[in-house]
C-alpha cells in the first residue's frame, strides 16, 4: 500500500475527513486488483479545493484538472480510451457548483467512470464559504447573516439525471467506504458515491457520528430510489440505486477504440483520396 | 469581369434549395473541368426571408465569387429587389412571373409549373438548374443526368419539370454564354469539409464540438465520417465541456481537435491556459464570424485575430496559423496537429465563414500532409514535466507502471504542485524555451506565402481575404507583391523584415485594424493604409481591385 503513496507533504488538516477518504482508496486499489482491475489501468482525476489535494498523495496516473471541469477530463479520458478505469475526485462546491453541468451531463450519458463526492458542505481551502450543499443558515465570510439558499439532495438529483449507481458513505466508516468504492469502480457506467466528509476547521466530527444510519435495506427500482433518497435524512448512508444502462462509449462506437485502433496513415490517405475523387 | 469568368446567382427564401442549386450549378461548372468558387450568403433563420448562393467559374484558377453575375435566377421578389444592380453588362436576369409581373427581364412562371407536382416550391431549385443548362448550351440529356445524380428524391417529377422550364427558356436564349471546356474535372469541397480531412490526415482521433456557426460543419461531417475512419465525435454540453474533454483525451495520446466560433472560444480559453500548463497538444479550430458577443452569425470578419494571439491567462506558447484557400486548409490542418504534438502545447487553426463555408474547385496533393507524433519516453523513472534543453519532455500514455500526472497546479518535474520559488521559476523557463525551438523549426517550413509583384507597394493580407486579394489583382491586371503571414504567432518576423522600409497596405476584414497594429508591432513594418470591409461580407474582387489600385 506504501507505493499507492508519493512524496508530497500531506497539507489537510490533522483530523480531516479526507484522510479517512485517502484510506479507503488505498484499501480499495488492491481488491480491485485481486479483481482483476489492474492499477496501471486507473486513471484519477481530481478538481480544485481540498478534496484535490488527494490527486498529489495518490500515486496514481491521472489530470489535476481545472475547478469544476475535471469531470469532463476524466470523460474525454475514458471516450478515447475505454480500457482505462477513471476514478474522479470531486469536493461538492468543484462537482455541484462550478461544475453542475459537466456532472449532471456525465450522469445523463452514463459515463463508465467513477464520481467520488468530497461533501463537507464548505469551501473550505477557500475559507469557509457556502457551498451548494450547505444547510440553510450556514454563516460564512459571503453571507455573513447566513446562507438563505436550499441545499441541493445530492443522491436524489443524481438518481434523477441518469446516474447507474448511487451511495451514500461516511470518511469515518472507512470499510463500509472502501467496499462501496470496489462496487462502484466495478460497476460499468456512472457510479456515484457522495462522501461525507467532515472539514474539521468548520464542523465535528460528532455532527456526524451521532445522525449516522444505515439503510436497512437497497431499494430496487427507480421510483424507489427516489422517494428514498428525498425521504431519509442527509446522514443515512448505503447504496440506493443501481441500474443496468449501456455505457456512453458502447453507444457512441461500439467496440471501438479510438486511441489503440487508431487508423494508419496510409489507410487514412486512402480513404481521403476515396473522399476527394470527383 | 475578365473575359473568361462566368458568375451565375441564384436568390430566394432559405427552404427553397437556393443553396443546392448553386452547388448542383457548381457541380456541373466542375464536370465540364473548370474551376469554381462557391459563396453562400444566409440568414440566421430556417425558413423565409433571402438567401443567394454565387457562383463563379473559369478555366483558370479562381479564388473569388463576383457579385457581378452573367446570370442570375430569383424565386422571389426579395430577390429581385435585392439583386436588382447584380447583373453583369449582357447578364441575363430571370424572375418568377408568378410573383411579380413587372420586374426586368425574362419572366418564368415556376411557382404555377411547379405546382403540378407534389414537392410544388421545393422544385425551384431545380428550375434554376434548367435555365442555366440551357443558358449554356447544355444538352437536355447532360441536364438530365446531373439533375438524376444531384436530385435523387423524385427523379421523374424533376426530370419533367427541368425539361419544361429548358423548353420556355431555350426558344429565346438558347447557349447565350458558350462556356469553354477544360481538360480535368475537379472535386469540389468546402473549407471545413478540407479541414476535416487534413484534420484526419494529420492523425485525428477525437474530436468535441457544441455546435457554433460557421464551425458547425465540421462537426457535421465528422460525425458523419466518424465510422469511416474510427473517430470519436462528440456534441458535448458546452464549449467548456469540450475543450476539458479533449485535455483529457490528449492525456491517452489521442489526437483531439475542437471546432467553435469567437463566443464559443471565449469559453475554452480557461481550459486553453489548463492546456498551456499541463503542455497538452490541441488544436483549437477558431472560424471567425462578426463580433462582438453574438454578432451576425452566418457573415464572416476577421476580428478575433488579437483574442487568438492572447487567449488564456498565464504566460505560454500559442502556435496560431490561419489558411487562405480551401486546399491549404488541408495541409496547414496537418501540420498545425503535427506542431501541437511536437511542441506539447495548445495551437489555433484561425480561419473565418468565408474560408469555412465557401466550395472550391481543389487539387490536393493526399501525400503532403504531415503526420503528428509526440517525442515518447523511453524505459523507467518517467516524468511527465521532464527539464529538456529545448524544453520538450518525452511522453507516455496510460495504461502504463509508470505513473504520469498532469497538473494545472505549477509542479515539479513529475508532476506534483509546487509552490517552491525555484521550481516555479524553472517551470516557466522550461516551456518558455519551447519558443525557441518552435521559430527554428518554423524556419525550415513556409511560414509566409509571398507572391512576388513589380508595383513597389507590397499588399498583406490573411485568411480567405487573401482569395479576395488574388482575385481583385489578376481582375484588376496590377501588380503589387503580396504577401500572406500563413503563421500569426510565433510571427514570422524572419521572412517579414526584408518589407521593413517599403511601402506596405493592409486588406483585412476588421473595422479596426487588427492585422495592421500586429504588422506594425511585432514586425515593425511601416504600413501605409488598411482596406476594411467590416459589414459581415466578403471583399467583391471588382470593389477591392479599384481599392487597391487607390492606394498603390
Amino acid at each position: 500500500m506504501e507505493d499507492l503513496k508519493t512524496y508530497a507533504e500531506n497539507t489537510w488538516c490533522p483530523g480531516c475527513g479526507n484522510f479517512g477518504i485517502f484510506t479507503a482508496i488505498k484499501n480499495a486499489i488492491p481488491l480491485l486488483e485481486e479483481k482483476g482491475i489492474k492499477k496501471e489501468k486507473m486513471v484519477i482525476t481530481a478538481g480544485i479545493g481540498c478534496h484535490a489535494k488527494i490527486f498529489d498523495y495518490l500515486n496514481l496516473s491521472g489530470i489535476y484538472g481545472l475547478h469544476g471541469r475535471n469531470s469532463s477530463n476524466s470523460e474525454g479520458i475514458k471516450i478515447a480510451n475505454p480500457d482505462l478505469k477513471i476514478i474522479n475526485f470531486s469536493g461538492d462546491g468543484n462537482g455541484l457548483g462550478e461544475g453542475l453541468a459537466h456532472t449532471i451531463f456525465a450522469a445523463k450519458r452514463n459515463q463508465d467512470m467513477t464520481f467520488v463526492l468530497h461533501n463537507n458542505s464548505v469551501y473550505a481551502l477557500t475559507t469557509g464559504q457556502f457551498s451548494p450543499l450547505s444547510e440553510i443558515g450556514w454563516k460564512g465570510p459571503s453571507t455573513p447573516k447566513g446562507s438563505f439558499e436550499i441545499p441541493f439532495n445530492a443522491i436524489s438529483l443524481l438518481i434523477e439525471v441518469g446516474a447507474t449507481f448511487v451511495a451514500r458513505c461516511y470518511a469515518g466508516e472507512i470499510n463500509h467506504l472502501t467496499q462501496t468504492l470496489v462496487k462502484a469502480i466495478e460497476h460499468e457506467g456512472f457510479s456515484f458515491i457522495e462522501v461525507l466528509q467532515p472539514a474539521i476547521s468548520y464542523r465535528k466530527w460528532t455532527e456526524y457520528s451521532k445522525n449516522i444510519e444505515f439503510l436497512d435495506k437497497e431499494p430496487t427500482t427507480k421510483e424507489e430510489a427516489l422517494t428514498v433518497a428525498r425521504n431519509k435524512h442527509k446522514f443515512t448512508l448505503g447504496i440506493f440505486y443501481q441500474g443496468i444502462r449501456e455505457a456512453y462509449h458502447k453507444s457512441l462506437y461500439g467496440d471501438l477504440n479510438p486511441v489503440n485502433s487508431s487508423l494508419s496513415r496510409e489507410k487514412r490517405l486512402q480513404k481521403i483520396g476515396e473522399i476527394l475523387k470527383p | 469581369m475578365t473575359k473568361n469568368v462566368f458568375t451565375f446567382l441564384v436568390g430566394g427564401k432559405a427552404g427553397e434549395g437556393v443553396k443546392k442549386a448553386g452547388s448542383v450549378a457548381a457541380h456541373l461548372f466542375s464536370s465540364m473541368g473548370r474551376y469554381v468558387f462557391q459563396m453562400d450568403d444566409y440568414m440566421s433563420l430556417i425558413r423565409g426571408g433571402h438567401n443567394f448562393s454565387v457562383v463563379s467559374t473559369s478555366p483558370n484558377w479562381i479564388s473569388s465569387h463576383y457579385m457581378n453575375a452573367n446570370l442570375i435566377v430569383n424565386f422571389d421578389k426579395r430577390s429581385c429587389e435585392t439583386h436588382m444592380n447584380d447583373t453583369a453588362k449582357d447578364g441575363l436576369t430571370f424572375f418568377n412571373s408568378d410573383e411579380q409581373d413587372d420586374a426586368e427581364g425574362i419572366g418564368i412562371p415556376l411557382t404555377s409549373e411547379s405546382e403540378k407536382y407534389p414537392m410544388k416550391n421545393l422544385m425551384y431549385g431545380v428550375g434554376a438548374v434548367a435555365i442555366l443548362a440551357s443558358t449554356i448550351g447544355f444538352k437536355k440529356e447532360e441536364m438530365n443526368q446531373v439533375i438524376k445524380r444531384q436530385y435523387p428524391r423524385g427523379i421523374d417529377d424533376n426530370i419533367s419539370f427541368a425539361n419544361m422550364i429548358y423548353d420556355m427558356v431555350n426558344s429565346e436564349c438558347e447557349n447565350k454564354f458558350p462556356l469553354e471546356r477544360g481538360y480535368k474535372e475537379r472535386r469540389i469541397i468546402s473549407g471545413n469539409e478540407s479541414i476535416c480531412l487534413g484534420a484526419v490526415a494529420g492523425g485525428l482521433d477525437v474530436y468535441y464540438a457544441y455546435p457554433m456557426t460557421p464551425a458547425s460543419t465540421i462537426l457535421h461531417f465528422l460525425a458523419k465520417q466518424a465510422e469511416n475512419f474510427g473517430l470519436a465525435v462528440v456534441h458535448a454540453e458546452s464549449e467548456i465541456a469540450v475543450i476539458n474533454m479533449a485535455i483529457g483525451s490528449a492525456f491517452t495520446g489521442a489526437k483531439a481537435m475542437v471546432g467553435t466560433s469567437g463566443g464559443g472560444f471565449a469559453l475554452m480559453t480557461e481550459g486553453f491556459s489548463l492546456a498551456g500548463i499541463t503542455e497538452t497538444p490541441i488544436l483549437i479550430v477558431l472560424s471567425q464570424r462578426p463580433g462582438p458577443a453574438t454578432g451576425v452569425p452566418t457573415y464572416t470578419e476577421q476580428a478575433d485575430l488579437s483574442f487568438a494571439l492572447s487567449a488564456g491567462h498565464g504566460d505560454f506558447l500559442r502556435i496560431v496559423a490561419s489558411p487562405a484557400t480551401v486546399e491549404e486548409a488541408y495541409y496547414l490542418t496537418s501540420e498545425m496537429l503535427e506542431l501541437v504534438w511536437k511542441f506539447q502545447t495548445p495551437g489555433i487553426l484561425l480561419t473565418d465563414k468565408h474560408l469555412s463555408e465557401s466550395s472550391m474547385t481543389v487539387d490536393i496533393d493526399i501525400e503532403r500532409a504531415k503526420w503528428a507524433e509526440p517525442k515518447m519516453h523511453e524505459g523507467s523513472d518517467y516524468k511527465r514535466y521532464l527539464g529538456t534543453e529545448d524544453g520538450i519532455s518525452p511522453m507516455l500514455f496510460p495504461p502504463s507502471k509508470e505513473i504520469i500526472k498532469w497538473n494545472s497546479y505549477e509542479h515539479d518535474e513529475f508532476g506534483i504542485t509546487t509552490e517552491n520559488a525555484d521550481m516555479i521559476t524553472f517551470m516557466h523557463d522550461k516551456r518558455d524555451k519551447k519558443l525557441n525551438a518552435l521559430i527554428e523549426d518554423l524556419k525550415e517550413r513556409e511560414t509566409v506565402n509571398i507572391i512576388w509583384g513589380e508595383n513597389p507597394t507590397n499588399v498583406f493580407a490573411y485568411g480567405s481575404t487573401y482569395m479576395s486579394v488574388i482575385e481583385a489583382i489578376n481582375f484588376g491586371k496590377i501588380n503589387p507583391t503580396i504577401i500572406q503571414p500563413i503563421y500569426l504567432n510565433p510571427l514570422p518576423i524572419w521572412e517579414l523584415k526584408q518589407f521593413k522600409n517599403q511601402e506596405n497596405i493592409v486588406v483585412e476584414q476588421s473595422s479596426t485594424g487588427q492585422l495592421t497594429s500586429l504588422l506594425r508591432e511585432k514586425a515593425g513594418l511601416n504600413i501605409k493604409s488598411t482596406i476594411k470591409r467590416y459589414d459581415g461580407r466578403p471583399f467583391d474582387p471588382i470593389e477591392l481591385s479599384s481599392k487597391i489600385k487607390e492606394v498603390l
